[in-house]
Order: structure tokens, then C-alpha cells, then sequence
């Protein structure tokens, strides 16, 4: 068993915010309130900040680093198809797909969201349908996100939610790493 | 076919199954909502249910995709430095085989190696397992294949080979 230290503070903190932020804003405050528009705002600006960590930050977090390609995907699927066994020490190729995703859905929810309260489109019906279209694309790869994340560490024996929490992985000593 | 276009296949169909899965996903849960508003006087609706029927060929159509995608990977993994013609026909022969004798991806894999004449060690460390996963593995092939060891199972292919392709038969 080998320990390697992958998500630093900020990635984590980020993380279980972006978390919070959005399952109150989804489920629990009132979609009129001053309450929703201050907790998306937030949100946006907490992608911002990870937006920029993506570009400064330490090795694993920057989008350099897990930037999906179609080699890498390939790869990933190839494993999978056939039951072979390798971990990545950061974000897989699929996962970076779904980061991007997340990052990029969450973005056009501010946008709409903040879209809405201009006086240009205010009341505009497809701002606000789009604005309920995202919630549930974003709800839907949040369900497939932890889907996968579960899966994932059932299949590698490494445990990511809890990496996520302290930061660390271990992996299994015959583990063969993905470059 | 050329190599660009086998490289694109399997990300093409990837894109197809991501575009048919975001579309089915929207068109079930429309069902889901009509459903929820008709309650049951919805099976009495013809459209209700063409439109349930749809959404539920669209579903269909998805697995359809990724057990084929599957396979492609598969084959792909097993035949990247391989291109001739006798060899991809060998490799569909015995994959064949392997399917019907109801062998787990990871156990068609590991086979797929043991007839390359790996070892156990070599098969773990092409894996990414441990040896004792491996020889859960061979277990299961043996058991599945009916035969008592490696030679045995080996010898299975042999015989066709020497008895000529079943398609050079036929």
C-alpha cells in the first residue's frame, strides 16, 4: 500500500462547497428568494477561483493535468471492456470529461440564473427554461458522477470519496498507475 | 479499412452513445412527468404510450451500442499489433467460443493471454491484479471450458486450427 497526496486543501474545500452551495440552492431555498440569488453568485464565484487554480495551482489540480484526450478516454475504455485494472493518480480521462461538464454546466446556471434578474430579460420564458433544463442536466451528472465515482473505487480499491476528504489515495501495492 | 478510421470508430460511437443516452434520459423523464400528471388513465392513452415505447427503444438502442462498443474495445486490445486477415479471423473464432462459454470480460481476457502463453505472474502484472485474482480467473475458464488444466484448453484451439477455420469449412 502506497500513499500519495493528490487534492490539495483548496480542491476539497472547493469541492464540498460547490456541493452544498448547490444542493441548498437546488432542494432547500426558495427559488425566489434574495437567499437563491446570493448562494449562486457565490457558487459562480467560488468555479471562478477554481477556474483560476486550474491554471496556477498545484500539479494535480490544473487543467493541464487532466485535460481529457481522446488517447487517454480510449484507454480508459479499454480497461473497463476488458476488466484490467489501472489507477490514476489524479483525475481518470472520463473523469476529467465530467469535470468540465460539471464546471461548465454550473457556469451557464449563473449565467441564466443572473440573466434573470436584468431588466433586458426579465421574465423572458426561455432564460428561465434554460435556467431549469441546466438544473436537470446538472442533476443528472451529479447522479452519474457519484454512480461512477463509486463504481470506480470498487473496481480499483482506491478509495476516492474518502481522497477527497483527506486529500490521499492509497493504492494497492500491484496496482499499475496510469501515466 | 484504413488506421485513422479504425482509431475514430470506437470515440465516434462513444459520442453516439453520450448524444442517444442525454436523449433518451430527457425523453424518460418527459414520460415519467406525463405519467405523473395522467396518473393511470395514461396506459389508456395512445400517445402516452408510443411515446413510452419510444423512449424505451431509445433506451434499447443505447445498450445495444455500449455491449458493442464493448467488444470492439476488447478486440481492439487483443489485436493492436496484429492486422492480418487470419489473425483477426482466429481472434473472432475464439472470442466466439469464449461468449459461449459464458466467460466474464476479465476472464476472456485472462484467457486471451494464457493462449498467448502468458504466466500468471505476467497475466497479474498485464492486469493490474493480484496473482490470486488471476487464478480465481483460470478457475472460472477451466470450469467454464470443461477441461481439467492449460493444456487442455490450449489444445481446444489447436484442433480447429488444424482441422482448418469452421468458416473455411462451411
Amino acid at each position: 500500500m502506497r500513499t500519495y497526496r493528490i487534492w490539495d486543501p483548496f480542491v476539497r474545500l472547493f469541492h464540498w462547497s460547490l456541493v452544498i452551495g448547490f444542493t441548498a440552492n437546488a432542494f432547500f431555498i426558495d427559488d425566489d428568494s434574495a437567499q437563491h440569488e446570493w448562494v449562486g453568485y457565490a457558487v459562480v464565484a467560488l468555479i471562478a477561483l477554481r477556474l483560476v487554480w486550474g491554471l496556477i495551482g498545484p500539479r494535480y489540480a490544473r487543467f493541464a493535468s487532466f485535460w481529457p484526450r481522446p488517447q487517454g478516454i480510449r484507454d480508459q475504455l479499454s480497461d473497463l471492456a476488458t476488466g484490467r485494472r489501472r489507477v490514476h493518480l489524479g483525475h481518470t480521462p472520463l473523469g476529467g470529461v465530467m469535470i468540465l461538464n460539471l464546471l461548465g454546466t454550473i457556469l451557464l446556471l449563473g449565467l441564466t440564473g443572473w440573466l434573470m434578474t436584468t431588466t433586458a430579460f426579465w421574465g423572458v420564458e426561455w432564460v428561465e427554461e434554460a435556467h431549469e433544463a441546466l438544473v436537470l442536466w446538472a442533476e443528472f451528472s451529479i447522479v452519474l458522477h457519484i454512480a461512477a465515482v463509486l463504481w470506480e473505487s470498487l473496481r480499483t480499491g482506491v478509495n476516492l470519496p474518502r481522497a477527497m476528504v483527506t486529500g490521499r489515495k492509497d493504492m494497492p501495492d500491484n496496482a499499475r498507475i496510469a501515466p | 479499412m484504413s488506421p485513422a478510421a479504425t482509431e475514430a470508430k470506437p470515440l465516434a460511437l462513444l459520442v453516439l452513445i453520450a448524444a442517444q443516452s442525454f436523449c433518451a434520459a430527457f425523453f424518460l423523464w418527459d414520460v415519467a412527468a406525463d405519467g405523473g400528471a395522467l396518473g393511470w388513465a395514461a396506459l389508456r392513452s395512445a400517445h402516452f404510450l408510443i411515446e413510452l415505447l419510444a423512449a424505451l427503444a431509445l433506451v434499447a438502442a443505447v445498450i445495444f451500442e455500449t455491449r458493442y462498443l464493448l467488444r470492439l474495445l476488447r478486440r481492439k486490445a487483443h489485436l493492436e499489433e496484429q492486422l492480418g486477415l487470419a489473425a483477426g479471423a482466429f481472434h473472432d473464432i475464439v472470442t466466439d467460443r469464449f461468449q459461449r462459454w459464458g466467460l466474464t470480460p476479465s476472464e476472456q481476457d485472462v484467457a486471451m493471454f494464457l493462449l498467448k502463453g502468458f504466466g500468471i505472474p505476467e497475466i497479474a502484472q498485464l492486469r493490474g491484479s493480484a496473482e490470486g485474482t488471476v487464478k480465481a480467473h483460470l478457475n472460472g475458464i477451466y470450469r467454464k471450458a470443461d477441461v481439467t488444466g492449460r493444456g487442455a484448453f490450449v489444445s481446444l484451439f489447436i484442433e480447429d486450427l488444424m482441422s482448418g477455420l469452421p468458416q473455411d469449412r462451411g
